[in-house]
């Protein structure tokens, strides 16, 4: 009976790991990125535009070249913006798909079938995986909570 | 114009830091682990500053210091760790191969490029 129930615990750590490894490889967030940077390119683009469009406009309308200027200044702030979020999303979308790697590896090894019966994946081998202190403090916040 | 090496395994990571760095005037030269950049190292590419992850498959980021401190173009460029790592045990590793400084995910562009321009500033 108790083989029984190893196998099956095994089983759904396997099937739990390519769960996983579905929802990371889902994460992947390229088509939004790139959108990003043609949206900061054209907009480089437009910049340029803008200002060689003065520069061979000696008599441009004053109106005209005050709503340039205000053109080029919220140009410049919006490029400024989309470059932070880029990089803060790019950073949060690694550190999720670094931690779902960690699942992935820590459900993997409790599938192995070769592990001696008897012998157990630990939350000490668990917390060698990680990559960050947000997880050493989580794991160890939650090892306190369960045995206090 | 100056070359920076961007060693990072997430793509979009890549990405970002080579968006960042060519607007602020830099050249960029990418790897997606450790082993990557150390070819491009034995290739004869001569970065001014790398920007390096931890954790990475093939050849990690202390790995990666390790080895490129024994080239003998790199035995003294700066290396800066950027990482999701913040604990000092990794810290003191990191610093004990060979990394000149250490930058933890998430930082933001500003923070990112004031590293960069101090060690290599551009014209």
């Amino acid at each position: 009976m108790a083989e029984v129930t190893e196998f099956n615990e095994r089983l759904v750590c396997a099937i739990l790991a390519e769960q996983v490894v579905a929802l990371r490889d889902r994460m992947d967030a390229g088509a939004t990125f790139d959108l990003l940077w043609r949206t900061t390119a054209l907009l480089s683009w437009l910049s340029g535009l803008l200002s060689d469009l003065s520069r061979h406009t000696p008599t441009l309308n004053p109106i005209l070249e005050r709503e340039r200027a205000e053109a080029l200044t919220e140009i410049s702030e919006i490029r400024h913006k989309l470059d932070e979020l880029a990089f803060s999303q790019a950073q949060k979308q690694d550190f999720a798909r670094q931690i779902a790697d960690c699942v992935v590896t820590a459900l993997e090894r409790m599938a192995v079938a070769e592990m001696p019966a008897g012998t157990s994946f630990s939350s000490q081998d668990l917390a060698q995986l990680y990559i960050s202190d947000d997880q050493r403090n989580l794991h160890n916040e939650i090892v306190t909570r369960l045995n206090g | 114009m100056p070359v920076i090496l961007v060693l990072d395994d997430s793509a979009t990571m890549v990405m970002s830091l080579s968006h960042i760095l060519k607007g602020a005037g830099y050249d960029v030269e990418t790897g997606m682990n450790g082993r990557e950049g150390i070819n491009k190292l034995n290739e004869g590419i001569k970065p001014s500053v790398i920007l390096t992850d931890l954790n990475m498959p093939e050849l990690d980021g202390i790995g990666f210091i390790k080895e490129a401190r024994k080239i003998s173009g790199t035995r003294f460029t700066p290396i800066i760790v950027l990482t999701t790592e913040s604990g000092g045990r990794k810290r003191d590793e990191a610093r004990a191969a060979g990394a000149s400084g250490w930058l933890t995910k998430p930082a933001e562009p500003s923070q990112l490029l004031s590293v960069v321009k101090q060690l290599c500033p551009t014209k």
